[in-house]
């Protein structure tokens, strides 16, 4: 500034020549990728619902699969099953989680930054070591507390393998702690002088909370809502481990069957996925729709009041969400592991039930030291290329204003209409019809592949929202300074994003790492992962074995959860 | 004006069928301050966006020292990397990941000079805007005024052509805000800056700029030195846009030698004379409006053609009152000396210094 300071190379401001601008070819990169390994199979699903004979033989166009999808009973009762079940959860888990977030985020409850913890850890429990555990407390006959109840009452009142016990598993095991995970910083968010006018104007604690508090997140809780129905149609493991023993199949168990039974029937599983598709294309135009209309200004974070005292009912919910924290965390993981220890899985009366052979067994077993490295390999591969994709998909969905950002938001979308099975069966059409493709078959990383692909709309989003926040200004101000755009996201964008962009590798290596329906097709024995092992044991009905290979499963998870946290990676998609 | 440094050739942009700019042309010379001022929405920030190279025009052309930074016509659009230019945003964006000196040093960084360099020349930066010692505060550790600071040094460090100020001050609280208006104009006059600075408080752009634009829906109501918009505003756009000013209807009594008299509809016996401004045909007997500011009208000391009103409020302001007095169905802001102790109710004899009335067309005032 001062004329003594040394000249500064300045850019001159030579004529320019018409070149490719590098931003727009990332975006081509990004959206041809996406637009492949997304639209693709998507479309390779949908033309062969209208194709008929087994893969390898003589194959003709053919409605079979589309006469099925409607006629056949079971399928019909696949879709009502899957309604039914949505029904009960969401009637129960989203009032809850409402109540749960204000009381985590509003209120002077007594450890609530535990709580808010312990329900994002019980997200991140495979959702198949959750449900194994209540197997060993509800199951019938030797189901823990149906021995307890026999003693006390003379009866034994519950029965994992039935409608409510799958409810059960589903609000247990995700449903409720992710409605909570995103509930809770939408209550914190909320200017707190909406609350305190109210307070002012008369409206006592709970007229506040119904009156002014949940109407204002209302659009909020409505987006969450609307985001569980999509994820219903995705339901699998819960259903596949609890409802064949009572004749009970959903959308996504249905088309497993239909695909893995011998021989396969691609055409009606095809069918069945199309009309999954159609009922969940509006679901997500209304998502968009709700997510688009979020006011942001009405959220603000600033001026963050004091808690809302409980007063005298400060301790008695701190009981009650106390008690059904502990059933929902504890409870099931303490008796997976027990379970882990038994000769015999869930049988408590026999003499002497305790041994450590079966964790002997497993771990000195080449198997499983092998599936536990390519756990390992397909999670941390996952976690790295979602960062890549979501952060460059999100910022171009943001920011950009090419043609095509709006069909690159939508493909982001997309896989989370897909239910997991499907997705695989497409990769696979995808990549054993390509002769370059084909080498990667049963490979790990065509499994990274399809857990990048199916994670991609969360990681999506998460970044989505936090590019919103962040604003135009910081990067602008790097282009004025005279960076490129490649340096300024380079050195400006990444580096504040980065706390998010590990929040979205943590999640994308904990799905990764207890994904079973992505990845089940795409495996071969070489590339098996542990959950896949845990499934084989499963099926293999070495239920002990199936313990212990969910016990590690369930480390690994929480491991990373903890890991991310001690890293400083705050709760939940915070604002 | 010296030779056009900054040339701004018929821009236009829309958004869908919005149009931000229409067929806006102007000229900075080297060492200008020329401010944009409009109300919001009308078209200042989307200017100086495509100075910057934020948004790309539609059509037109910008040329910096004579040279196409961007030419619709000839398919040219350089980058805002490749324009050389400063630029504080109205949110400061300051980047929360790196420290006070790690923000300023940014350009330098860039353009690849060395880190001795970079260190001295930051610390010079600093000490001028007051930050000396702060290098390593990390930069969400700062407060609104110094955030605006860095901003500023970030802006200029790189001893850009042009700095470009998009409403700087607009998120400082009163007292700060007078105070680095008072910096920016010595920085301006010290380091002889070329600045485009856009506002829409109209007191900013009276005491920063050598001339100022004023927008409105996308295209130039007038433009030229902040004096000659205060006292001889072209639209009446302008003449409500900048400074108070109350509007009379009335009627021209009688004209003589480019002067005319007017009566006015509040107070027929009050007749007020005024410059009949070039362009405006005028015969007796014609409706029209005269406009005044406050400060040109006085208590009455007795004169005759006082004009007679009421009282209806008083706001103390502490160096003066402003007080609102009714006139027929009239009403007028008059800054009375704070001594005076008017009230709601007085009745109150007003004067107008001569020539400070301005004469205009009847109902063309946009409020």
């Amino acid at each position: 500034m001062a004329s003594t300071s040394p000249a500064l190379p300045q850019p001159a401001l030579s004529q320019p020549r018409r070149t490719i601008d590098p931003q727009y070819a990332v975006f081509l990169i990004v959206l041809g990728i996406v637009g492949l390994f997304v639209l693709y199979p998507v479309l390779v699903i949908l033309v062969d619902s209208f194709v008929v004979g087994p893969i390898g033989g003589a194959r003709n166009w053919g409605l079979d699969g589309w006469r099925a999808a409607f006629t056949d009973p079971t399928m019909l009762s696949a879709v009502r099953n899957t309604a039914k079940v949505l029904v009960a959860n969401e009637t129960i888990s989203l009032p809850s989680a409402v109540l749960l977030a204000w009381l985590l985020a509003r209120t002077d409850l007594p450890l609530r930054g535990t709580f808010e913890f312990a329900f994002w850890i019980t997200f991140f429990l495979p959702s198949l070591s959750v449900t194994l555990g209540w197997i060993v407390l509800l199951g019938p006959q030797n189901g823990l507390l149906n021995q307890i109840a026999l003693a006390l009452i003379g009866k034994e009142p519950f029965d994992i393998y039935s409608f409510w016990g799958i409810v059960w598993a589903h609000i247990s095991s995700s449903s409720l702690s992710i409605k909570v995970m995103l509930l809770t910083p939408l209550f914190r968010n909320l200017d707190a002088a909406f609350e305190e006018a109210a307070r002012c104007s008369g409206a006592g604690r709970w007229m506040t909370l119904t009156r002014i508090v949940i109407p204002a997140v209302a659009p909020g809780i409505l987006t969450v809502l609307v985001l569980s129905l999509i994820r219903a149609m995705q339901t699998f493991e819960i259903e596949m481990v609890l409802g064949p023993p009572f004749n009970f199949w959903v959308f996504g168990t249905k088309i497993y069957v239909l695909v893995a039974q011998v021989p396969p029937e691609f055409a009606s599983a095809t069918a069945l996925a199309v009309i999954g598709f159609i009922i969940i294309t509006p679901l997500i135009a209304l998502h968009r729709w709700l997510a688009t209309r979020t006011d942001y200004t009405s959220i603000t974070g600033r001026e963050r009041s004091q808690p809302t005292p409980l007063g005298r009912w400060r301790w008695p919910i701190f009981c009650l969400v106390a008690l059904l924290t502990l059933t929902i965390t504890v409870l099931p993981v303490t008796f997976l592991v027990t379970a882990s220890f038994m000769k015999l899985f869930g049988f408590f009366n026999i003499a002497s039930p305790w041994t450590t052979s079966h964790w002997g067994s497993v771990l000195n077993d080449d198997f499983f030291t092998h599936s536990l490295m390519n756990t390992l390999i397909v999670a941390a591969g996952t976690a790295l290329g979602a960062i890549v994709l979501c952060s460059l998909a999100a910022y171009f969905t943001v920011r950009s204003r090419y043609l095509g950002r709006n069909l690159l938001d939508f493909l982001s979308w997309l896989p989370f209409a897909i239910p997991g099975i499907l997705l695989g069966v497409g990769l696979l059409y995808v990549f054993l019809g390509n002769p370059v493709l084909k080498l990667l078959y049963g490979s790990v990383a065509l499994m990274m592949l399809a857990m990048v692909i199916a994670g991609m709309t969360l990681g999506t989003q998460i970044l989505k929202t936090t590019i919103l926040q962040l604003g135009a200004a910081l990067e602008e101000a790097a282009r004025t300074c005279g960076a490129s755009w490649w340096y300024g996201f380079r050195h400006i964008i990444l580096p504040i994003l980065m706390p998010t962009l590990v929040l979205v590798g943590v999640i994308n290596f904990i799905a990764a790492s207890r994904d079973i329906a992505n990845i089940a097709l795409l495996s071969s024995n070489t590339s098996k992962t542990l959950s896949l092992l845990q499934l084989d044991y499963m099926v293999d009905g070495r239920w002990e074995d199936a313990a212990v290979v969910s016990v590690v499963v369930m480390l690994v998870t929480t491991g990373a959860a903890f890991l991310a946290r001690l890293c400083g990676i705050r709760l939940g998609v915070r604002g | 004006m010296a030779q056009a440094f900054v040339q701004l050739e018929r821009l236009n942009k829309s958004y869908g069928p919005v149009s931000a700019v229409t067929d806006l042309s102007l000229e900075i010379a080297k060492g200008e301050s020329l401010t944009l001022l409009g109300p919001s929405g009308c078209g200042k920030t989307t200017t100086l966006r495509m100075v910057a190279g934020l948004e790309k025009p539609d059509a037109g052309a910008i040329r910096f020292d004579g040279k196409p930074v961007v030419s619709i016509a000839d398919g040219i659009n350089l980058p805002p990397e490749k324009r050389n230019i400063g630029m504080v945003f109205q949110s400061y964006a300051i980047w929360p990941h790196m420290t006070v000196a790690q923000n300023v040093a940014f350009p330098l960084k860039v353009r690849r000079v060395d880190a001795a360099t970079i260190r001295e020349r930051v610390r010079a930066a600093l000490t001028m805007i007051g930050l000396g010692g702060l290098e390593d505060r990390p930069a969400t550790r700062l407060s609104g005024g110094q955030q605006q600071r860095v901003a500023l040094a970030r802006a200029l460090i790189h001893e850009p052509a042009l700095l470009l100020l998009d409403e700087p001050l607009s998120n400082l609280d009163v007292k700060l805000r007078e105070q680095m208006r008072v910096e920016l104009k010595l920085l301006q006059a010290r380091l002889g800056l070329t600045l485009i600075y856009v506002t829409h408080d109209q007191s900013e752009a009276l005491s920063l700029s050598d001339r100022i634009a004023v927008l409105n829906r996308g295209h130039i109501e007038q433009i030229g030195a902040p004096r000659v918009l205060y006292e001889q505003p072209a639209t009446p756009f302008v003449r409500d846009f900048l400074g108070k000013s109350v509007t009379l209807p009335g009627r021209v009594k009688s004209l003589a030698a480019g002067r005319a008299a007017v009566a006015l509809a509040a107070d027929g016996n009050a007749v007020i004379e005024c410059a009949v401004p070039p362009g405006l045909d005028l015969a007796a007997d014609r409706e029209v409006e005269i406009s005044l500011r406050p400060e040109a009208i006085h208590l009455a000391n007795g004169q005759a053609g006082a004009l007679h009103g009421i009282v209806e409020a008083v706001l103390y302001q502490g160096e003066r009152s402003e007080c609102e007095v009714k006139i027929g169905a009239s009403a007028l802001c008059v800054y009375l000396p704070a001594g005076s102790d008017a009230a709601p109710g007085d009745k109150i004899a007003l004067a107008i210094e001569p020539n400070a009335a301005r004469l205009w067309a009847k109902s063309s005032g946009v409020a």
